[in-house]
């Protein structure tokens, strides 16, 4: 009965979300609102359940005198002041959080927030170095990806178009050069009469590329968002959506119970 | 009856019209007018509500102030089964001219949302094709699911952080157990702690939201379990870390750079962290297998992971990684769904196409029939 009780409760109360999407009558039009208010109500006592594990973890730590148990006891430390001065401006205020409080203050405003933005903030380093990562042009794939991305990047940003002849001019410049030196290391006549007509192409559409470039930037960064951007997202939503709906029926079934002992 | 209170050169909002709001649980009422002529003269329109007892009409009771240019209202909070009768009145400095009454209405509850039958109808052939292949399962029928290459390096992850002696992290990301990527995680868990006990190393679980928590806690002890070595399991190694987002992506990154885990394990729902632990990730130098249904995350992953379960294939994990006939016909099934839509659509992208050169409204009966709201 121990797993059988959990999958009838979990039947019942799947069929009856799903009959409540089409029933907006009482007593089915509020039940997910309900269902979710008891979600609430049971996750607020398993907090405790989080917050012992929690501090059980750091205190083994300072216990067994691991090689991080400082950190376990700053942890510890900062848990039980926070704990207490949100309690005692609880008190004084009515409220932690009241404007007057200053537990919103010293803790909330000048410590919390402060950490949460710095984490935030750190996020662009790490974009730019996964984005050096992806971006390297080591196959078509990814080089088509390099391309679309500069054309969205710069389409999408103030002054993109203005940008873009100096942008192109530059790179093309650079492939003309690169062009060139292979032209001169090649000993056989044709090869090099090829590179060289490859480097004086790069250098010749420098000027109409732009001009077009400059023309159609914001539309061609619209159309790789709107078209194929959007075409890949809505499929993989798409595959999404129907996995959900497997997923949720293996569920409602008991096929999947990994989240039952 | 027109009421006029004070009659001058500004003229009333017109043909005022009330409506029950059809597919809800009634108590509530559209109210929607035509605008003064005047309408850009006028300071503001406060619109009036009676309603019908034993018979009589009760006194006029204010509803809302609404901006000069509004020309609709949905009046929340009614009785269902009682008549309600609307008046506007528009007001500029200290007079003011009122509309006709408009018609009686009645808020009800309806007991099906029309709106939603394309959903319905989508629903029953869902069902019946998932059934009809759970069904086929049953009966002993062998069902090909193709390769997933980032749920096949699980065992591999697990093989090479072993050689490493190093231990392994698995993240949940931050969604609650009433999301379906969390659940598909945990099963992703449960194999990764099966394998885990089987090489004897350590897994450490470090949650985000506490009913997770306990739920990641239950499903290592049952990968321990299963794996017939129950007395490797470390209870501490499975623990809530914090509630707050960037709190537990800092909490997180300080367990990769302290512990050095040979395999990391994003599987779940992620929101702006997602690349912060990825790259962290990638920075100490484990392999890493990532997994989500968040689109915006996806791309983070990708580029930053060595394997990367899109979307679906998240769901998918349990049913591949367990080959249990019964799971495996879900997504059998889900495949068929797949065509069928693609059907749906290419004949609706031809229809609306068509109807860009004929102008005909049945051209669009496929795309407003799929319309949800």
């Amino acid at each position: 009965m121990k797993k059988e009780i959990p999958l009838i409760i979990t039947f019942i109360s799947g069929l009856l979300l799903v009959v409540a999407l089409f029933i907006p009558h009482e007593p089915f039009g509020s039940l997910q609102e309900r269902f979710n208010d008891w979600y609430i109500i049971v996750s607020g006592f398993t907090l405790i359940l989080g917050v012992d594990s929690l501090l059980l973890y750091h205190y083994r730590k300072i216990k067994r005198k691991e090689k991080d148990a400082p950190y376990s006891a700053i942890l510890i430390f900062s848990f039980v002041t926070v704990l207490i001065w949100g309690i005692y401006s609880g008190i004084k205020h009515g409220n932690p959080f009241a404007p007057t409080s200053t537990f919103l203050r010293y803790f909330y405003t000048y410590i919390f927030v402060p950490l949460g933005a710095t984490m935030f903030a750190l996020l662009s380093f790490f974009i730019a170095s996964a984005a050096y990562r992806a971006f390297r042009a080591r196959t078509f794939n990814a080089t088509l990806l390099l391309i679309s991305a500069g054309l969205v990047m710069l389409g999408r940003v103030p002054k993109g178009e203005e940008t873009i002849p100096y942008f192109i001019g530059i790179t093309l410049i650079l492939i003309a050069l690169i062009f060139a030196l292979e032209g001169i290391q090649r000993v056989n006549p044709y090869e090099k009469a090829l590179f060289f007509v490859l480097s004086i192409l790069s250098l010749g559409v420098i000027f109409p590329s732009s001009i077009l470039l400059k023309k159609y930037l914001p539309f061609i960064a619209d159309w790789v968002m709107n078209i194929p951007q959007l075409g890949a997202k809505r499929g993989i939503f798409i595959g999404i959506s129907l996995g959900a709906i497997a997923m949720s029926i293996r569920i409602i079934l008991g096929i999947e119970r990994t989240y039952l002992k | 009856m027109l009421k006029i209170f004070f009659i001058f050169s500004l003229l009333p909002p017109s043909e005022i019209k009330a409506y029950d709001v059809p597919n809800d649980a009634g108590g509530r009422i559209l109210v929607e007018w035509n605008l003064s002529p005047d309408d850009s003269l006028i300071d503001f329109y406060i619109l009036f509500r009676q309603f019908q007892k034993e018979g009589t009409w009760a006194l006029p009771e204010t509803v809302s102030i609404l901006k000069k240019g509004e020309n609709s209202f949905i009046d929340q909070g009614l009785k269902n089964g009682i008549s309600y009768r609307y008046f506007i009145r528009a007001v500029k400095g200290g007079e003011f001219i009122d509309s006709d009454y408009s018609n009686i209405a009645i808020p009800s509850a309806q007991w099906f949302h029309k709106k939603r039958l394309s959903a319905l109808i989508l629903l029953i052939i869902i069902v019946s094709l998932l059934l009809f292949y759970i069904e086929k399962a049953k009966k002993g029928e062998h069902l090909y699911i193709r390769k997933i290459a980032g749920l096949d390096a699980i065992d591999e992850a697990v093989g090479r952080s072993t050689e490493l002696g190093k231990p392994l992290l698995f993240s949940l990301g931050l969604g609650t157990i009433a999301e379906i990527p969390t659940i598909a995680g945990l099963s992703i868990l449960k194999r990764v702690a099966k394998k885990a006990a089987e090489y004897e190393t350590d897994l450490i679980v470090p949650c985000f939201d506490p009913v997770v928590f306990v739920a990641a806690q239950e499903t290592v002890k049952e990968g321990y379990l299963e794996a017939g070595r129950p007395d490797l399991y470390k209870e501490g190694n499975v623990f809530f870390l914090s509630y707050e987002q960037f709190g537990y992506a800092a909490g997180v990154d300080g367990i990769m750079l302290r512990e050095k885990p040979g395999a990391v394990f994003l599987q779940g729902y992620f929101y702006a962290e997602s690349l912060i632990l990825a790259e962290t990730g990638n920075s100490i130098g484990a392999i890493q297998i990532s997994g989500t249904t968040a689109v915006t995350q996806l791309p983070f992953f990708v580029a930053a992971t060595d394997y990367t379960l899109i979307g679906e294939e998240m769901y998918a994990a349990s049913a591949y990684l367990e080959k249990e006939p019964l799971s495996l016909a879900t997504i059998k099934g889900e495949d068929w769904v797949k065509i069928l839509l693609i059907i749906v659509i290419l004949a609706g992208v031809t229809l609306e196409t068509l109807s860009f050169f004929v102008k005909n409204p049945f051209l669009h009966f496929l795309k407003e029939f799929f319309t949800i709201l």
